[in-house]
């Protein structure tokens, strides 16, 4: 395994600034995850690690070495894509033991076969080795290219939402295995997903990018408490992290160049209130908790709540926000 | 389309019936509808197809000859089915078709996808090279031939005065046509230079049909270009190589157009490809009855052939 490193890094297709300047990281072992929209250049960053795009400008290493100008095969990393890749006329078997195969690394069959059926295993595929490609439903498919890049001892392993075709069961099984194969191989793993769960559960690190910037890079905790703007801070939570005006709450101290005001829908506290300034207008019951829409000077908040709550539609509260963030005219955060 | 536009259509299109014909289709059901609808066409096929079928199947079994309509007309059973699968210049002819058809289908598989590899490089200009290159595709077969037997002429064609200027033979010293052995090739270097486009233009489907991530996939996974092009680019451009195949096997069974304007199966019979043989039987010698029966005997055999391949190729299809 080895380190990833991006200085500057930046590549336009036509008019488009797919990366722009981006500087990143990895060290050894490391699971980054980059998270950002469709767009935000998530993909075309990882195809510039492997080699299948060439950067207009800045310098890419793997493992200490520059290889900013090599072909994709001598930075030996594997690659899972987004579309399942897969060989269609070659059996799971032979798509799995294909990059072993490859002459650079002249490996005797039998361990090949020891290798593939250990993989196979791995991703509960052992009884379709034998199948045709083509055979399978598509989250076979996309394991036997996750099996076909961890069949593999590369550099890097690059990932692009390999797991965006599974099913909600399958997927979280998935999260857990790649996280217990990334710990047990020590592998360094650049991850690209738009899915927060993913980010929050796998990632050593989290890079969220927008248009192509890497706006903030940090462990989930630090992006998710600590967002440097209005834009990173949407990325994760779920409900999405309330974006009120600050007029909304001006009992609140906030920075002087305040506009907005930030807080976690976990971190309004609500209690029924006759002077309260808000009211109950739409409640969500998802069993283990309770989505609560407030209307507050024709603003909606979400509050999460606790099931045994007994708040009815109609009824009107006071909100009281635990770490509120402020964020000014530009989106940026402020700090006191 | 909204529904007041589309009322409005449908009345339309009926005030613009003329109200007899009106009159009749209302009185019909959909499916006399449907019959009346493709009737021409089922009538055009028995007219030109179905029924010359038949009639060639009752003709090969009589000794009728078409410039004696008046003749008595016998039925002689097998007689000429037994007497043409017997008969050494029949064997002769099929022998020159199947040399035809195995040379040609071989050079144009092997030029076809070469020249299909080299367009689908997307080099500067591809498109107008593309282009280019389909041009003898898109002659007819009669000016091929004729501007062929010009070039082929010794004393005066270009083409034995550019071998000789690049391999310093005497340009009258060979003649392409008139040689036993060379006139054979004559034809496959004709039909070569014809019909090369057409498999490289199915093998280009076959190419850009093969997504550009799977070679991605074959980049990271370190696999070479000669690896690359044996694992994926042959494999799944077979079907397509395969059908060129069969086209280009059936036309080139049957072929008549340009044997005829160049070599008319000569000199003496080395080039009378089955076709050709056809043709003398049936309107120089008139042999009506003989030519059907052999029709018929071209016909099953390369229906026979050709549902064999098709097999093969289903095969390699679904895999």
């Amino acid at each position: 395994m080895a380190e990833v490193r991006l200085e500057g890094v930046s590549k336009r297709f036509g008019s488009v600034e797919a990366v722009d300047d981006l500087h990143l990281d990895a060290r050894d072992g490391e699971f980054i995850v980059l998270l950002g929209p469709t767009g935000a250049g998530k993909t075309t960053t990882l195809r510039l690690v492997a080699g299948l795009e060439k950067p207009d400008a800045g310098r890419v290493h793997i493992g200490g070495r520059d290889v900013t100008h090599t072909t994709p095969a001598p930075r030996d990393v594997s690659f899972v894509f987004q579309q399942y890749s897969l060989y269609p006329h070659l059996s799971v078997y032979d798509n799995l033991a294909f990059p072993l195969r490859a002459p650079a690394r002249r490996l005797p069959e039998r361990e090949i076969e020891t290798r593939v059926r250990e993989i196979a295993g791995l991703l509960h595929i052992e009884d379709k080795l034998g199948n045709r490609a083509t055979q399978l439903s598509g989250g076979q498919m996309q394991r036997v290219a996750i099996g076909r890049a961890l069949v593999r001892k590369p550099t890097v392993y690059l990932m692009d939402e390999p797991l965006s075709s599974l099913d909600a069961k399958l997927r979280a099984e998935m999260r857990v295995e790649l996280k217990r194969i990334q710990r047990e191989l020590g592998a360094t793993i650049l991850y690209v997903t738009h899915d927060q769960t993913e980010a929050m559960t796998m990632a050593s690190r989290i890079g969220v990018l927008d248009r192509g910037r890497l706006v903030q890079v940090g462990s989930p905790r630090d992006i998710y408490e600590d967002p440097v703007n209005t834009y990173v801070a949407t990325r994760l939570g779920s409900p999405t992290i309330n974006l009120v005006p600050r007029s909304l709450f001006a009992e609140v101290a906030a920075p002087a160049a305040t506009v907005t005001i930030g807080v976690r829908t976990e971190h309004v506290r609500i209690r029924r209130n006759p002077n309260g300034a808000g009211r109950v207008k739409r409640i969500e019951h998802l069993g283990d908790q309770n989505h609560l829409h407030v209307t507050v000077m024709d603003t909606d908040v979400v509050v999460l709540t606790d099931p045994e709550e007994r708040l009815a539609v109609g009824d009107v509260v006071g909100l009281e926000l635990g770490k509120p963030l402020f964020f000014g005219a530009d989106g940026g955060r402020l700090r006191h | 389309m909204n529904d007041v536009a589309k009322a409005s259509f449908i009345e339309r299109a009926a005030t613009a019936t003329p109200a007899p014909v009106a009159r009749v289709v209302k009185g019909l059901s959909d499916r006399a509808i449907a019959w009346l609808f493709i009737s021409p066409t089922i009538i055009l096929l028995l007219a030109i197809n179905i029924f010359p079928l038949v009639w060639t199947i009752q003709l090969s079994f009589t000794n009728y000859r078409a410039n004696r309509p008046n003749a008595e007309v016998k039925n002689i059973g097998i007689d000429h089915f037994q007497s043409i699968l017997t008969d050494p210049d029949v064997w002769a002819a099929m022998q020159a078709t199947a040399h035809f058809v195995f040379w040609t289908i071989l050079i144009q598989t092997i030029l076809g996808f070469a020249l299909a590899y080299l367009v689908d490089r997307r080099f500067r200009g591809h498109g107008f090279w593309t282009t280019v290159i389909l041009i003898p595709m898109m002659l007819s077969p009669a000016v091929v031939g004729n501007f062929w037997a010009f070039l082929y002429q010794p004393q005066i064609g270009l083409f034995n005065y550019v071998i000789s200027f690049f391999t310093g033979l005497d340009p009258s010293s060979f003649e392409m046509i008139g040689s036993v052995k060379l006139a054979p090739w004559a034809i496959v270097l004709v039909d070569t230079w014809m019909w090369t486009p057409y498999v490289m233009l199915i093998c280009l489907a076959g190419l850009r049909s093969i997504p550009e991530y799977i070679y991605e996939a074959a980049e990271v996974d370190r696999a070479s270009k000669w690896r690359q092009f044996w694992t994926i680019t042959l494999p799944m451009a077979l079907p397509f190589i395969m059908l060129a195949v069969l086209f280009r096997g059936i036309e080139n069974f049957k072929m008549f157009d340009l044997v005829n304007l160049l070599t008319n199966g000569g000199p003496g019979s080395t080039t009378e490809v089955a076709s050709i043989t056809l043709k003398r039987e049936a309107f120089e010698k008139w042999r009506t009855g003989y030519s059907s029966a052999f029709a018929i005997i071209l016909f099953v055999t390369v229906f026979g052939l050709a549902n064999i391949y098709v097999k093969a190729l289903n095969k390699v299809k679904s895999r």
